[in-house]
């Protein structure tokens, strides 16, 4: 058995710490447990939770930081009036959207309210039936699932994908696998996308929707099958899109996360 | 006692203003929030405030033996800390005034 602080260490390096970093929390921690004169586990519950729970809020903005607003960038996307109907149904109308780069959107509502449908017609995959979408015209689109084919590997993904939006293949390669590391993902080289778990196929998704540095980044809930740990990372990759001053727009049904969002568009409640 | 979801904005703030009495350790700070009614704040909502605040600049850290135990690590102020503090403190009064307010104007209201 594992004591508690190896536990801790062990599970805070598989969340991307550095090692340095991650042998002084672990120490700092246990010396913390020692304030109380309690075990750890008794103060700070499973290693492997608080240590999930601390890198969530070290990279957090506290309080004491209100995050840097930066200056909006450029309209990226501009929905005007877009509706949609199929036959007789409508299914949204006068839906009105403007995303800048520096921004994030995202797009709620219960599912069957065409969420993913105003996704596409933001991508250019779908056509409206009335209204007008501009986009910018670096976009990178990732569907809530497919987007992969099950007998190549993530380096041949990247290669593939690479190659269609004009990236040399060993360009394509390196940039997909660090961008990989950045979801605590490390593929495996022998690996088909049809042996990957759900969760690794949607971070495969996820890199390469970004391979091509999009400025606007189209993104359909694609965290499903991410354990909370990867959860937490994605959030994290999505604001440092944004700061790097990309717009993003996400497709999803988790409320907990608007508050940091710039846009929350209701389909609902329309 | 202060519910939860209440502190979390204002532990910041609460930290800033003890270390600004003076320099302590976590789990003094512990004792000092409960003891003033605020909160009884669980160690794995204290520990990484305090280590967000050393991040950011606001607090700085030093080791000291304790009498008993292993040695302790204590916080103080920075001169950044005490900006923050000063601003945060008064958005902190125009909240509670705000919410002081509606309350006293709610309750002339039901009498």
């Amino acid at each position: 058995m594992t004591d508690w602080p190896s536990a801790f260490e062990a599970e805070l390096l598989r969340l991307g710490v550095q090692p340095a970093r991650a042998r002084r929390l672990a120490d700092e921690t246990s010396l913390q447990a020692a304030e109380t004169a309690d075990a750890p586990g008794e103060v700070f519950g499973p290693a492997h939770l608080y240590a999930r729970h601390l890198v969530a809020e070290l990279s957090a903005p506290g309080a004491a930081s209100p995050r840097t607003k930066f200056e909006p960038g450029p309209i990226l996307l501009s929905l005007t009036g877009v509706s949609k109907r199929y036959r007789r149904q409508t299914v949204f109308t006068g839906v009105d959207l403007t995303v800048r780069g520096g921004e994030v959107a995202a797009i709620v509502g219960a599912n069957g309210c065409g969420k993913s449908t105003l996704l596409r017609i933001c991508a250019g995959l779908t056509r409206p039936s009335g209204g007008t979408v501009k986009r910018t015209r670096r976009v990178g689109f990732v569907p809530q699932d497919g987007g992969t084919a099950g007998w190549l590997t993530a380096e041949e993904h990247f290669t593939l994908f690479g190659a269609a939006a004009g990236m040399v293949p060993g360009r394509a390669r390196s940039t997909g696998v660090h961008l990989a590391t950045r979801l605590a993902w490390r593929p495996g080289r022998q690996q088909r996308a049809q042996q990957m778990s759900g969760g690794t196929r949607q971070k495969l998704n996820l890199v390469l929707g970004e391979l091509h540095a999009p400025d606007l980044l189209l993104l359909d809930e694609p965290y499903q099958g991410f354990d909370q740990g990867t959860y937490v990372d994605f959030w994290q990759q999505v604001f440092a899109w944004r700061d790097a001053g990309r717009a993003i727009v996400v497709v999803t049904h988790l409320l907990h996360d608007l508050q940091n969002v710039d846009h929350v568009l209701d389909l609902g409640e329309r | 006692m202060t519910p939860r979801p209440w502190l979390h904005g204002f532990l910041d703030l609460c930290l800033l203003a003890m270390l600004r009495e003076r320099a302590d350790y976590g789990y003094g700070l512990s004792q000092r929030l409960a003891a003033a009614g605020v909160a009884d704040v669980p160690g794995g909502t204290l520990y990484p405030a305090l280590l967000r605040l050393e991040e950011q600049g606001l607090a700085t850290p030093s080791w000291a033996p304790s009498e008993a135990g292993p040695r302790r690590k204590y916080y103080a102020i920075t001169g950044v800390g005490r900006d923050l503090l000063d601003g945060q403190a008064a958005d902190w009064r125009r909240f509670r005034d705000g919410v002081d307010a509606l309350l006293s104007a709610s309750e002339v209201r039901h009498d």
